[in-house]
């Protein structure tokens, strides 16, 4: 069938079982999802398109937050209106996404380098 | 009858070649292949029926063995496993909306072929090493007040949470601008996907001459000397599935 | 120990090829890719979202693509 395409594959850290089993699952979970795209789905179907929009978008304003206070131009009150208003946020997405029965995974956002190593 | 398309190529440099190999060979289904042109730009099909296509792990093999026993003799697009269209005439009209795009994909990457080179980390090693950089940077004067409260907290988490990511980004961008550096003299196309999991730090393609394929090689065994903490994976050649990002509509 | 190392190699040469020919090549429809910062955010099957019903169920009886033994 197919040739063997590794060329080179040393070091002491590979491709492992669970990487291999991840990525088949994601790979399953895509076409699952396009299959899954019915009148009477579409409903959640939609709310999963937007959630997903709406937390990186949340996630993107995070992002910049971070940054503004990493830079060191923000007062004290600025500092703790901004931690208030992230917080509240996330837990409001946090109901959000427990309402539609969605977890960070089912909104194919990747937690980014922090997810898995944190 | 729908119809399956494997490939998109040019007719112009052999069309009697181009038969002569379809006719050797079976799609899905065992059907025969046949091409739908417009002017000099030909699509690969065969016929099925719609409810017969198992989209399965060996129609989808198959289908890739197809498209790689093409690209061994021609300049090849590859297409997605699952396209299928209702009528030969759709798919002129869609060959011949898009014929500059195509014309110019199979001038980009003819002769050309696909590396995937993909970078893992030991997690455990990497989150040690940069926990190290992120906490040494000093928090800032307005965050150190005695005044505490849970939201001063939770941006103090988030904080130290935004460092560690911002540490890790600079750590693999560095890895990349190497591997940029060592790969030039092979004067590739690349693309970079960073972070895609725990382990795997970096998920390159590149678009490269056929015959690039030992010096190839050499660059990735000189990286991987130069990382011993790091694993470098090298496959190929594959055909250009990431090099044809048009849309075809 | 041999046979393992070969077994996943094969392994790691399927799922590479898997994941280009199901994931990557030219889409020929009008199915939309949303994209911010290079992250591929939500893949859209505008196709899938304006067949018919029956076409759904064609491809809903379609068996799923990786099967459980690999």
């Amino acid at each position: 069938m197919t040739n063997n395409k590794i060329l080179c594959n040393t070091g002491t850290v590979n491709l492992s079982i669970q990487d291999i089993t991840d990525k088949i699952e994601k790979l399953e979970k895509a076409e699952e999802a396009k299959l899954k795209l019915t009148p009477d789905n579409a409903e959640s179907g939609l709310a999963k398109l937007v959630l997903t929009l709406v937390e990186l978008i949340r996630k993107l304003v995070e992002k910049q937050a971070m940054r503004r206070v990493d830079g060191g131009s923000l007062t004290e009150e600025e500092i703790e209106r901004l931690g208030e208003t992230l917080m509240k946020l996330e837990m409001k997405m946090e109901e959000l996404k427990k309402h539609f029965n969605l977890t960070d995974r089912d909104l194919n956002i990747n937690l980014g380098p922090l997810g898995d190593l944190m | 009858m729908d119809k399956i398309i494997y490939a998109i190529l040019s007719v112009k440099e052999d069309p009697e070649k181009l038969m002569a190999q379809l006719n050797t060979m079976k799609g899905i289904l065992e059907a025969d292949l046949y091409i739908v042109s417009y002017e000099d730009i030909s699509a690969v099909v065969s016929d099925i029926n719609r409810s017969d296509l198992i989209a399965d792990k060996t129609n989808a093999l198959k289908f890739a063995e197809l498209i790689e026993n093409l690209a061994e003799q021609f300049t090849v697009i590859p297409v997605r496993f699952g396209s299928l269209v209702e009528s030969s005439d759709r798919i002129k009209k869609m060959l011949e909306r898009n014929y500059n795009k195509i014309q110019n994909n199979l001038l980009e990457i003819k002769n050309k072929v696909e590396f995937g080179l993909k970078v893992f980390c030991d997690p455990e090693k990497m989150k040690a090493e940069i926990k190290i950089k992120a906490e040494a940077e000093p928090l800032i004067e307005s965050i150190k007040s005695k005044k505490k409260s849970i939201y001063t907290d939770y941006l103090l988490n988030k904080l130290k949470e935004h460092r560690f990511e911002e540490q890790l980004l600079a750590h693999v961008d560095c890895i990349i601008l190497d591997i940029t550096t060592h790969l030039k003299q092979l004067n590739p196309i690349q693309k970079f996907k960073k972070m895609v999991s725990a382990t795997n730090i970096i998920d390159a393609v590149l678009l490269l001459e056929k015959d690039k394929k030992e010096l190839c090689i050499n660059v990735v065994n000189e990286l991987q000397n130069k990382y011993p903490d790091l694993s470098f994976m090298l496959t190929g050649p594959w055909p250009p599935y990431n090099f044809v990002d048009i849309n075809i509509k | 120990m041999h046979d393992n190392v070969v077994d996943r190699s094969k392994d790691i040469t399927i799922l590479e090829l898997l994941d280009r020919v199901l994931n990557k090549g030219v889409i020929l429809t009008g199915d939309i890719v949303i994209s911010v910062a290079d992250i591929d955010l939500v893949y859209v099957g505008v196709k899938l979202m304006l067949s018919s019903v029956e076409t759904m169920e064609q491809l809903k009886s379609a068996k799923s693509i990786i099967e459980k033994n690999g």
